[in-house]
């Protein structure tokens, strides 16, 4: 076995959900079916129909051959056909009814899940998410809940027929003989036996087989999409053999499976021989002995084999049972998170009108740690964000920037000290309102597929058209005038279809379109150029004089004016003051500037 | 009535029909293949090279077909011989009866044609068993064959292919395709001839006992194939409905989730679960219809075969009053009709399944026909060592298709430890210089020589040991962060990636991950900032300590400060070597020995910053327009 087999065999033990994860899939199992009772209900009535319905078939067909041997009355004949035709109806007709209702169970199960996965990750906090991840979220949200839904409806339509059958099956077969249904007992005993034993053997190979199956896709398009380095760096060998030992262990894993079914089918067609042989003989005997007519010989050897095409049905329908609970049991993961950050449960109101404060935001010597990180991302800062005031921050990548925005929002909570907003500790007010007095403008402009005029009314839903031109003239995205739809122009999703700097500015626009108390531009500026950067900031500071504004940005020349500078030095306060003060006082500050100088004269003015 | 179950149960195993769905929403970018036209060009000349491939192999398909047609022949015999059987019996019992005693069944008295009749199942099965056994790992080694020969592909596809061709294409084609070739060829082929020679021989043996009833159950059976058709037309149409509303759906939860933040910070949520609720009820409502349609064809054929033994047993049983069929031979006959009902249903989708599978092993032999790169020459020259690093353009031409030509008569010289800067507008065809450079495309004339030997003369792998790398999108592979740094040198010490990650200035950041180095990283790594990504991408090139150093915009998701600190860094390690550095912001290149300005995928000017902007042309421009 090569490392990297190990490696994935390992990672199978780990994926394998445990008790804990069946307990909780199990449960949210029931949770999400018992709305729908009735219709369950309704799914085993006609499923009943179905089974019975197919069983007498062949218990009238032998019937109408008993009565054509020994009466040879063909009005009575007509009658058996009559019944069959009744049967065949209800059979049939149940069937189609029963696959009826549960496709839209299962379709309705699968709906339920989604929405109710969306809706919790509405509810989880920035950390929460991405504990997950935006990927394994999605897939969460769709195609687990696909293989949830596969599962109930697949579960229905092949292990639902077993119980029904093997009841009614030897009930029939007591009609006609006792001898026979203890017989048909007998053998409905040693085919679950067997049918049990295969499952138990061959389940956790087929639950490796799909982790194998995923595991090549995912080595695929890692070589893929890193060719150029692989080439760059002269691994393709290695790359090759890491393919091929993955094809190698799928491959191997698969004949194993092939080979379990394979003998799980040769077993069971063997089984069906003795059945039916046995059943031809101690059936003549019975016949012989007067117990029962020789026309339901048949009658029983179809209920025999009806119980084992079921059973067969079924057994391949468990083996997609553990995925299905796997799919599950991740999606009450997430439904069963509880958001980091969460709503007090008597949310004290932000002031309004007259009563608000000129000090919008104070960081009162905060710090913030990462989950299990071992050093602090922000360490004891301790300032203010002022009415009518531009505050900036500036410093390095992974400096802690982004992370002040978002705690602002409230993404994510301070683990020391305390963020005030409006007088109040943010985490004595609802999130709602907070967020509703700030207006944000995130580092990836983001824009959702629509028109233009939708995703500025998100800003505001009641903003005026007038509203979202003036927005667009502020943030300088006079582009939209030009577009033949104007605000109805259509985006794509992300906003793809519009240029990088262009998708800024939107997202400018949008968070101008709302009245707030702060407004935050997470380095929104780097994806301008020079002369848009200036010109933005000049509209800007007259539009945003009675709120307080917050610049997180990396160029010098965006933030020089701004009325208080924040230096972040690896998550430590560097520096706070102006321009001119900090380069003086403040050596980090100085390297940033002087870094940036050589950008040609930019530092003499723009 | 036994084979037909036997029949359905194992054609199960293969086809899960309603579990197939769940792979498009996890992979919805990659449709590709999905869309292909599943019908082959050339289903004979692929068949063929798939037989081909097979060889070493193909005694097993040839053993499993005979298998196969003999089982199918002993099952077929057994109904007949279970009608003698039958009949026997009902003579004894009646005969014992007239007697007014009891029948036992003795060896004598029908015992043994029981044991005989249990025989010739024993045989079917034992001819059933060996073409299972047989094939049961026949499909999967041809898979495996097949997929070494593309993972051997992959390495001789040149860069054009894989800049022309989305992942997914490439990916399901070596996944997807190739599953559905094996499970074709592991049940459709052996259920062809299993569902025709059936079809055939039911018929026929069921002529033999009444040309009337055979003729009733034909019509029948006409009816089915024609329900089986126009529900399956139906299908496709219900199933691409759904298809559309699961794309809506996906569409609207992945640009929820990547736009979180912002649904958030406007307090959006509501309207966004409001949107996501509508679009999974229209997804319920289309898959509750395609999943019933799909499930509701198979009892809906029952429900013909019923009618038609209803038919059939009411004409059977009149005929048997008249004594015109025996007991046995009305049993025997209900077996061929449930025999032969399930190869109707079988056959045309059985087809389908062929064609299928056909269609997908032409997608992999296209892939395997790709043009290849030109294979190094036979006797590859070498710069003499130590590599100095002097690298030079010599007229080159280029372009990425012949009739749009890029770089006309492109010469430079890099001399050693200089440092190139290469500056243009976004698609000014930077990275082409890249390209050419490491080989991964070929100059169409002129060339380019490293310590004056020409590179084409090289081997692709001694040319590019030469160069240390660091890409536009950062790559790392699933692993953890240790090995990404050693990507390049497998055998570092502990001690020297932490180096390299401390030149890097990536230290830091690992350090503040719960596991450090061994933190596990993914290529869709989400834990990880851009920035911090090409961190550990320039740790990983430095680890390298090559001659040539190529920085593809490396720094441009790094600050100007840290930018300027690794770029320092990356000065001091690679002193006395040559360098080439494509950066957005001019300020990191205007100490560059030599500046390359690249327009429209060519060099347009090329000299130090001050002659540059002495000229006045292109470059001056540029500047201006950053900096004014």
């Amino acid at each position: 076995m090569s490392a990297g087999e190990r490696d994935v065999e390992a990672e199978v033990a780990t994926a394998s959900i445990g008790r804990e994860g069946r307990r909780a899939a199990l449960a949210l199992f029931r949770e999400l079916v018992a709305p729908y009772k009735w219709l369950v209900a309704g799914m085993v009535v006609t499923l009943l129909c179905d089974i019975v319905g197919m069983l007498y078939i062949p218990t009238e067909l032998a019937a109408l051959v008993n009565t054509a041997i020994a009466a040879r009355d063909a009005d009575a004949l007509a009658g058996h056909g009559v019944s069959m035709l009744v049967a065949a109806v209800v059979g049939s007709g149940g069937c189609i009814a029963s696959y009826y209702l549960a496709s839209k169970f299962a379709a309705n199960v699968g709906r339920d899940l989604r929405v109710r996965v969306y809706q919790k990750s509405l509810e989880l906090a920035h950390s929460d998410f991405e504990q997950f991840g935006t990927g394994s979220m999605i897939t969460r949200t769709l195609s687990d809940a696909n293989v949830v839904q596969q599962m109930l409806l697949m579960g229905f339509i092949m292990m639902g027929p077993v119980p029904v059958t093997c009841v009614v099956a030897i009930l029939l077969a007591f009609g006609v003989d006792p001898v026979m249904g203890r017989l048909l007992v007998a053998v409905t005993l040693v085919i679950l036996v067997i049918f049990g034993l295969a499952v138990w053997r061959s389940a956790p190979i087929f639950v490796m087989l799909q982790s194998f199956i995923d595991r090549m896709n995912v080595r695929l398009r890692e070589y893929i999409t890193g060719v150029r380095v692989i080439r760059a760096f002269g691994r393709e060998s290695r790359e090759r053999e890491r393919l091929d030992s993955t094809f190698e262990s799928y491959a191997d894993r698969a004949i194993r499976v092939n080979l379990v079914f394979s003998t799980c089918d040769c077993a069971t067609f063997f089984l069906m021989n003795v059945v039916e042989s046995t059943i031809l003989w101690v059936g003549a005997d019975r016949v012989g002995a007067h117990a029962m007519q020789i026309g339901s010989i048949s009658a029983l050897i179809e209920y025999a084999m009806l119980i084992m095409f079921f059973m067969m049905m079924a057994q391949f329908a468990i083996l997609q049972m553990p995925r299905g609970l796997a799919c599950l049991s991740r999606a009450a993961q997430v439904l069963s998170a509880t958001p980091v950050i969460l709503d007090p449960e008597v949310p004290a109101e932000l002031p309004s009108g007259d009563d608000v404060p000129a000090e919008v935001a104070r960081f009162d010597h905060v710090s913030f740690r990462f989950g299990d990180a071992d050093e602090d991302t922000l360490h004891n800062l301790d300032f203010a964000l002022r009415r009518g005031e531009v505050t900036a921050v500036i410093g390095n990548t992974g400096s802690g920037k982004s992370t002040i925005a978002k705690m602002l929002l409230r993404f994510h909570d301070a683990t020391g000290g305390r963020l005030l907003f409006l007088g109040r500790d943010v985490r004595d007010v609802s999130q709602h309102e907070l967020r509703d007095r700030i207006s944000y403008v995130p580092q990836r402009a983001w824009l959702f597929s629509g028109t233009i005029a939708q995703n500025l009314r998100d800003g505001d839903t009641k903003a005026t058209d007038e509203r979202l031109w003036h927005a667009l003239d502020v943030a300088q995205a006079s582009f939209v005038h030009e577009l033949p739809d104007g605000l109805d122009a259509r985006v794509s999703q992300g906003g793809t279809n519009f240029s990088g700097g262009q998708r800024q500015r939107l997202a400018i626009a949008r968070a101008l379109v709302r009245k707030a108390d702060l407004y935050v531009f997470d380095d929104s500026f780097s994806a301008l150029d020079f002369k848009t950067d200036a010109a933005l900031r000049h509209a800007l500071s007259g539009e945003l004089e009675g709120a307080a504004t917050l610049l997180i940005a990396q160029r010098v020349s965006t933030i020089r004016g701004a009325d208080q500078i924040v230096v972040l030095d690896e998550g430590r306060l560097a520096g706070v003051g102006k321009h001119d003060e900090l380069v003086r006082t403040c050596p980090t500050y100085r390297a940033i500037v002087e870094s940036q100088q050589m950008e040609g004269g930019e530092a003499d003015g723009e | 009535m036994a084979s037909d179950e036997r029949d359905k149960a194992a054609a199960l195993r293969k086809a899960p029909d309603g579990i197939e769905g769940e792979r498009v929403g996890a992979a919805p970018a990659d449709g590709g293949a999905e869309g292909d036209s599943e019908v082959p060009s050339d289903a004979m000349g692929t068949a063929r090279r798939l037989w081909e491939s097979a060889r070493g192999i193909r005694w097993r398909l040839v053993v499993s077909a005979i298998a196969t047609v003999l089982y199918v022949a002993f099952s077929l015999a057994a109904p007949a011989y279970s009608a003698y059987v039958v009949d026997l019996v009902w003579r004894n019992v009646q005969e014992s009866f007239a007697q007014g005693r009891d029948y036992v069944v003795t060896m004598e008295n029908g015992g043994r044609q029981i044991l005989t009749f249990f025989s010739l199942w024993t045989v079917s099965w034992a001819f059933y068993s060996v073409q299972s056994f047989v094939m049961s790992s026949f499909a999967e080694r041809l898979n495996l064959r097949l997929r070494g020969l593309i993972s051997a592909k992959l390495g001789r596809l040149p860069l054009s292919y894989y800049d022309r061709h989305q992942p997914g294409d490439t990916i399901s084609r070596a996944t997807n395709d190739l599953d559905k070739v094996s499970e074709v060829l592991q049940r459709g082929v052996m259920q062809l001839i299993i569902s025709a020679v059936t079809l055939v021989g039911a018929v026929v043996m069921m002529a033999r006992y009444s040309v009337v009833l055979t003729l009733v159950f034909c019509c029948f059976a006409a009816a089915s194939a024609l329900l089986t058709k126009v529900v399956a037309a139906r299908t496709l149409s219900i199933a691409s409905r759904r298809q559309e509303a699961l794309g809506t759906l996906t569409g609207k939860v992945e640009e929820a989730y990547s736009g979180r933040a912002v649904i958030k910070a406007f307090g959006r949520e509501g309207d966004s679960l409001d949107d996501i609720r509508a679009c999974s009820e229209d997804l319920a409502r289309t898959s509750a219809q395609a999943d019933f349609v799909t499930n509701a064809i198979s009892p809906a054929i029952r429900f013909l075969t019923r009618l038609c033994q209803v038919v059939v047993g009411l004409m059977a049983g009149s005929m048997l009053i008249a004594g015109r069929l025996s007991v046995g031979v009305f049993q025997a006959f209900f077996q061929y009709v449930t025999q032969a009902t399930e190869p109707l249903t079988q056959l045309s989708l059985t087809v389908n399944m062929l064609q299928g599978a056909l269609a997908a092993a032409e997608r992999v032999f296209a892939l395997l026909d790709e043009d290849e790169v030109e294979p190094d020459p036979a006797e590859p020259e070498l710069p003499a060592s130590p590599v100095r690093g002097r690298v030079a353009f010599e007229h080159v031409r280029f372009g990425y298709s012949p009739d749009r030509p890029l770089m006309r008569d492109v010469s430079f010289v890099a001399e050693p430890g200089q440092k190139v800067a290469i500056v243009g507008a976004t698609g000014a065809g930077k990275t082409t210089l890249v390209n050419l450079l490491m080989r991964f495309y070929e100059v169409d004339g002129g060339r380019i020589t490293i310590d004056g030997v020409d590179t084409r003369r090289m081997a692709r792998s001694d040319l590019r040991a030469q160069f240390g790398m660091v890409l536009q999108d950062s790559w790392l592979f699933e692993g953890t962060i240790e090995q990404n740094i050693a990507y390049g040198r497998p055998g570092a010490t502990h001690d020297e990636v932490v180096a390299a990650a401390k030149a890097a200035h990536v230290d830091f950041f690992v350090h503040t991950l719960p596991k450090g180095y061994q933190t596990m990283l993914s290529n869709e790594a989400e834990e990880i900032s851009q920035g911090q990504r090409q961190l550990l991408t320039i740790a990983r090139a430095m680890l390298v300590d090559p001659a040539i150093l190529i920085l593809d915009e490396a720094t441009s998701s790094v600050d100007t400060r840290t930018e300027q600190a690794i770029v320092h860094a990356m000065e001091t390690a690679m002193e006395g070597r040559t360098s080439f550095v494509i950066a957005h912001r001019l300020s990191t290149i205007v100490d560059a020995d030599l500046i390359l300005v690249m327009d429209h995928g060519t060099i347009v000017e090329q000299g130090s910053h001050a002659q540059l902007l002495a000229a006045g042309g292109a470059y001056a421009e540029l500047y201006q327009s950053q900096f004014a």
